[in-house]
């Protein structure tokens, strides 16, 4: 448990500085922007208390609000991605089940699982996070268009980080 | 209780959910300009539209009373209305006459009777002493001369036409400035003569014939008519006709014009006399 918390701390601390330090900076014309920090509620146990996750949502989201100035878009964002996250998992649940205490990856459950997982929940977070900050629904197809180009590269950064914790 | 309590229990994940996606919302909306704007116009522009048809219903049901109170407001301007025309208005307004350094006051009035077709043609205006109108003040229309004050009463004051053959101005020429009396020979109304005209001065057809201001009655400069034609009499002076300016038969607006210096004017020339 403590080891888990740990753990789960450390990756919280590394997904932050990364995305304030490196991700948050990346801006090709306007359009992309990468939110690779929401690869943090991904990894989270599939099973665990949905309340729980939804305080840890929050925070996390918050958290690079406070880092980016933008109070209350990652958090709102980040909300509803932790709020979807366990209906995505009973829908794309494997045949034989989750195991309990284990978290999302692709070394257990496939490639192409991990990936429509993750798109899946980049989308719905990109989604509510650029609706929000942009806040009206003029322009739509310009911020539809950010949302898909911005989800593609956070999804990619996911996987190629996935990638790299499987080598591990 | 027990009820609510199992509801709270089944969606406290919605329930909590909710709640941080509204603290999410709230953050955005105060802590950004921008949000905070569009937040305020978007609610601003629901709740009006929601205040607009309120206000249109309540007024569809209130327009019984409004009618009434119209047509009430209606009836009192009416009789405001009445009371005004009977009442008198008075327009009296000053003009300071720099080249001849001589004021004159002017009082606006209404003809309320004329006549062009007696010998002694006079007509009635509708200002009299209590306007400040006296006699021997000048009278004249929009287009020029029309006569001279003779009598005044409370409200209402008489003038001397110019169609009146007792009537004399004193007038010249614009063009030479030589000067005569102008009279009129009691037969049309749109035509005067003008005496006194020295043969040697060189006159047209077509030269403006205006008011002197030596009578102390007229400012100088008032138009009076132009010359139509003229003969040389066996006298030393021309016979000169005037076609008047002013068209008598439709006469209505005039000018009152009050010469302040009249009576230095007078009183001065009377003790040269």
């Amino acid at each position: 448990m403590i080891n888990s918390i740990l753990r789960y701390g450390g990756i919280f601390i590394i997904l932050i500085l990364l995305q304030v330090l490196f991700f948050n900076n990346i801006q090709f014309s306007g359009y992309v922007n990468p939110y690779v920090y929401i690869m943090f509620i991904l990894l989270l146990p599939v099973v665990m208390p949905t309340w729980i996750l939804l305080i840890i949502a929050f925070f996390t989201g918050l958290t690079v609000d406070l880092f980016s100035g933008t109070p209350g878009m990652h958090a709102g964002a980040t909300v509803m991605a932790g709020f979807v996250r366990p209906y995505i998992l009973r829908i794309i649940a494997p045949r034989d089940g989750y195991e309990p205490g284990a978290s999302p990856s692709m070394v257990i459950y496939g490639f192409r699982w991990f990936l429509i997982y993750t798109t899946l929940i980049a989308t719905t977070h990109h989604f509510i996070l650029f609706f929000l900050e942009v806040f009206r629904f003029t322009d739509f197809l310009r911020t539809m268009l950010r949302i898909l180009l911005s989800s593609a590269m956070t999804i990619t950064f996911i996987l190629l980080a996935e990638y790299y914790r499987k080598g591990r | 209780m027990r009820n609510l309590l199992t509801f709270l229990a089944r969606f406290n994940n919605l329930i909590l959910f909710l709640l941080l996606e509204v603290i999410a919302v709230y953050l955005v909306a105060t802590s950004n300009d921008y949000h905070n704007s569009r937040m305020v116009k978007g609610v601003r522009g629901v709740t009006l539209v929601a205040e607009k048809k309120i206000t249109d219903s309540r007024n569809y049901f209130r327009l019984r009373k409004i009618n009434s109170d119209l047509a009430e407001e209606n009836a009192a301007l009416r009789n405001n209305f009445e009371r005004l025309v009977q009442a008198d208005t008075i327009h009296v307004f000053s003009v300071s006459d720099t080249i001849l350094k001589q004021q004159y006051e002017y009082i606006t009035s209404e003809i309320v009777s004329n006549s062009v077709n007696r010998q002694k043609n006079f007509f009635t205006v509708n200002k009299g002493s209590s306007q400040g109108v006296k006699t021997d003040m000048a009278v004249i229309s929009p287009d020029g001369v029309a006569g001279i004050i003779v009598s005044t009463s409370e409200n209402y004051s008489v003038a001397m036409s110019l169609l009146n053959i007792d009537f004399r101005l004193s007038s010249r020429i614009k063009s030479s400035g030589y000067f005569g009396s102008l009279t009129w020979d009691g037969r049309d109304y749109r035509y005067a003569l003008l005496n006194d005209i020295p043969q040697h001065v060189v006159i047209n057809e077509g030269d403006t014939v205006e008011t002197t201001s030596y009578s102390a009655i007229f400012p100088g400069g008032i138009m009076v008519g132009i010359i139509s034609e003229f003969e040389r009499s066996g006298s030393d002076f021309y016979k000169i006709r005037v076609t008047l300016s002013t068209d008598f038969r439709k006469l209505s607006p005039v000018t009152i014009i009050k010469n302040i210096r009249q009576e230095e004017q007078i009183n001065l020339e009377s003790l040269n006399q």
